[in-house]
């Protein structure tokens, strides 16, 4: 499969630096890396679960659980080395970074060993051999035959990929429409914003098993072997590890498991989705969704509250040279987060912070949430606290209360009296926003759905499931921050 | 002769280089009743939020109790401050509390006073100034009068030994300036040592022990009331008082 590389690789490259800036390079001379692996008993393996039948998440009997048959290989090379296999599923954007921070020790995500990635990890020998198809609605059979046949017609494929930049490069005439997912591109297809989908022959394979609207072509692509074969990917330097995971590989490419087990495994697995794929089948997985985005939003707003009053009253401070840098320095953050992308955010506290501490996704995407409604929370509750009036601290100060207790007991609770309708809409903007550390692997509903989406080949049921249950959370936050604002403001 | 309760000494402010207060020197003498009068802009305000040090002086001495307050650390600023009361023109009561909780707070608060004690002054202190039946209404209920006199009881709640009344009565419609007069009279005659700010000449008279009078950023005549309003000493005075009696 050839995925995203330009922001996987950028991500990478940018780390890489890092790594070099702030460790001392340890040169090769060492290599513990099977070592470790055995000592700690487990093999991490890094994967983006969106891509059947290379790997896809299913319930089997109400778990959720990734399968596939790179889930194969990479549990054939745990069982060769004798340890554990523990499967981290993230976006594909995110796997190499991953890689190179530690929080995984390997990557099987149908990764094609291009020479650009060669550069940033090592590579085993390649385990499997693919192609590309191109898939169309059954309607047009007959009418494409291979990747020439699209002129003044629309082409879809994967942005960020070899596919796609080949799609453009190899075909005359034709627009090359891009997505982030296949399971969008179908979706495109299928209600023929695009004529064509090019796919890896195995992906092709599943959709049109699974569809019976759809069927594939081939797509004649002039391709090198480095960009259709896949292999699992290890960290640079690792080359014990590296021998150790190639004799496995060897094997399964002797005894061809890949087509004689591993795929028709996956296959039973799709098969068994597709029999049932109302959305009522999932309710187990959105309901994981719901209770992931609901854990993020509430712990992102209580810490990023705090850190926001914080924030605020430094940024009031005035007096000494101290609270003049403590303002400085408040005011400084307030617009570094408020001038970045929350998605940067999120990647450099699980990625960039991971360098240091190793934080659990989860943690990572809290952390960055929090840090960045603070910022926006602070801006509130300055707003909010010069909004009351000044006679009100004149009138506490007259009365002996110091300055901390006439902010803490007559400034503060009129204030957020008075951003209380801002404090609700940023909550509520959390729940939405909060879907943005689905890139790292967080299962809050957006992960969820595309989960559900890549294992059922249904594009339009899951969005709208999400789209409800987004709007019963928002309308009930929304409904019950107003139950408090009149409960408050008896005055 | 008694100690004098506050003696300040060549007091000056100024805001960004503007002198507002030029060069005060004056005592106020325990049970004495002073009510400040001048015009418009003259530093009644800046003078009475100097004595208890809402605004720093610029240069000078504001001494309470025989203890200078411009040369202590914010934390006995603090203690001192609590026992000098001050009434707002805008009342500035705590609109997210009802009036028991509004007087109830700074006892509770900065003396630690248990809340039971707390509550059991406050109706007092709001029979005191008959509004007692008002105790569990919220600020925003209350009309300007009863607020004044809420803020009152907020003041006397800390047991201040001085009260500074900054215009109390000028953000009143006419007919609810009697009901905080009463109250302040009241107060007066109890022996509370009291510094008004006001352009009511009625009570100035009637029970101001001394009449100061300002203008220009100095106290230009310092007199009894029945000296001020029939023998003003300066021009400006005599300019003052010939425009308000007109
Ligand atoms: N915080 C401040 N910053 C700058 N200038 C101020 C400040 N407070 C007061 N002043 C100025 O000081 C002067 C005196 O103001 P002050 O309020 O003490 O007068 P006043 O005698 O109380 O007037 P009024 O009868 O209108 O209440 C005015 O010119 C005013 O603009
Ligand atoms: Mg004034």
């Amino acid at each position: 499969m050839i995925k995203k590389i330009c922001l996987g690789l950028l991500l990478s490259c940018a780390l890489l630096m890092g790594l070099s800036l702030t460790t001392p390079t340890v040169h090769a001379a060492t290599d513990h890396s099977l070592t470790t692996v055995q000592k700690k008993g487990t093999l991490v393996m890094g994967t983006a679960p969106d891509y059947p039948p290379y790997e896809f998440e299913t319930t089997i009997h109400g778990k959720t659980q990734v399968v596939g048959m790179d889930v194969a290989v990479g549990q054939k090379i745990a069982k060769d080395l004798g340890v554990k296999l523990v499967i981290k599923s993230m976006s594909f954007d995110s796997l190499l970074v991953a890689l190179q921070t530690g929080k995984v020790d390997m990557v099987i995500s149908g990764m094609n060993p291009t020479p650009a990635r060669r550069k940033n990890v090592a590579f085993t020998h390649t385990y499997y051999q693919g192609g590309y198809s191109i898939v169309i609605n059954k309607s047009d059979q007959g009418r494409y035959h291979d990747k020439d046949s699209f002129k003044g017609q629309n082409l879809g494929a994967q942005t960020g990929t070899t596919l796609y930049n080949e799609s453009k490069r190899q075909t005359t005439n034709t627009t090359i429409k891009g997505m982030t997912t296949i399971s969008n591109l179908v979706l495109a297809l299928q209600s023929h914003k695009v004529a064509g989908v090019a796919m890896e022959k195995p992906s092709a394979k599943a959709y049109v098993a699974n569809n019976k609207q759809l069927v594939m072509i081939p797509s004649h692509f002039n391709l090198s072997a480095a960009d259709t074969s896949t292999a699992v990917a290890f960290k640079k330097g690792s080359t014990a590890l590296v021998t150790a995971a190639n004799q496995s590989v060897d094997q399964i490419k002797h005894q061809d498991l890949i087509n004689k087990n591993y795929l028709p495994a996956a296959g039973q697995y799709l098969k068994t989705n597709t029999v049932n794929t109302s959305m009522w089948h999932y309710w187990k997985a959105f309901l994981t969704g719901v209770k992931y985005t609901l854990i993020i939003t509430v712990c992102a707003v209580f810490f990023g509250f705090i850190l926001g009053v914080l924030l605020a009253l430094l940024r009031l401070g005035h007096g000494s040279l101290l609270q003049t840098a403590g303002r400085w320095l408040a005011t400084a953050y307030v617009e570094f987060i408020r001038g970045t992308p929350m998605m940067v955010q999120v990647m450099f506290v699980y990625f960039g912070l991971g360098l240091i501490v190793n934080l659990p996704a989860l943690t990572s995407g809290i952390i960055a949430i929090a840090l960045n409604s603070g910022a926006y929370v602070a801006e509130y509750i300055r707003g909010g606290i010069n909004s009351v009036d000044a006679g009100q601290t004149e009138a506490a100060r007259s009365l002996g209360l110091s300055r901390t207790a006439a902010l803490r007991y007559v400034i503060l609770p009129q204030a957020l009296q008075n951003i209380w309708p801002s404090l609700g809409n940023e909550f509520i903007t959390l729940i939405k926003d909060s879907s943005i550390v689905s890139i790292i692997g967080v299962s809050e509903l957006i992960y969820q759905s595309n989960i559900v989406r890549s294992d059922t080949y249904r594009g339009v049921a899951p969005i709208v499931v999400i789209m409800v249950l987004y709007f019963i959370l928002t309308f009930t936050a929304s409904r019950l921050l107003n139950h408090f604002e009149k409960k408050w403001q008896h005055a | 002769m008694t100690k004098p309760i506050i003696e300040v000494k060549n007091l000056a402010k100024e805001f960004d280089g503007n002198p507002v207060l030029k060069d005060i020197t004056e005592q106020v003498n325990p049970g004495q009743v002073i009510v400040v009068i001048g015009p418009s802009g003259s530093g009644k305000s800046t003078f009475l939020r100097c004595l208890n040090l809402l605004e720093t002086p610029t240069s000078g001495q504001v001494a309470f109790d025989g203890q200078d307050l411009t040369t202590l650390d914010t934390k006995r600023v603090n203690e001192l401050r609590e026992q000098m009361g001050m009434v707002f023109q805008g009342f500035n009561l705590f609109p997210n509390m009802s009036v028991l909780e509004n007087i109830k707070l700074a006892p509770m608060k900065v003396k630690g006073v248990s809340d039971a004690d707390a509550t059991k002054r406050a109706h007092e202190l709001l029979q005191q100034v008959n509004l007692d039946d008002h105790a569990d209404a919220f600020p925003s209920s209350l009309s300007g009068g009863q607020k004044q006199r809420v803020a009152i009881a907020r003041a006397l709640a800390m047991d201040p030994k001085v009260m500074l009344f900054d215009e109390p009565t000028s953000a009143l419609d006419p007919e609810m300036v009697g009901e905080v007069l009463n109250v302040m009279q009241d107060l007066a005659t109890q022996g509370m040592t009291m510094v008004v700010v006001t352009h009511e000449m009625g009570f100035a008279k009637s029970v101001a022990d001394r009449i100061w009078f300002m203008a220009d950023g100095y106290i230009q005549e310092n007199s009894t009331p029945d000296d001020f309003f029939a023998h003003p000493q300066t021009e400006r005075a005599q300019d003052f008082l010939s425009k308000i009696l007109m």
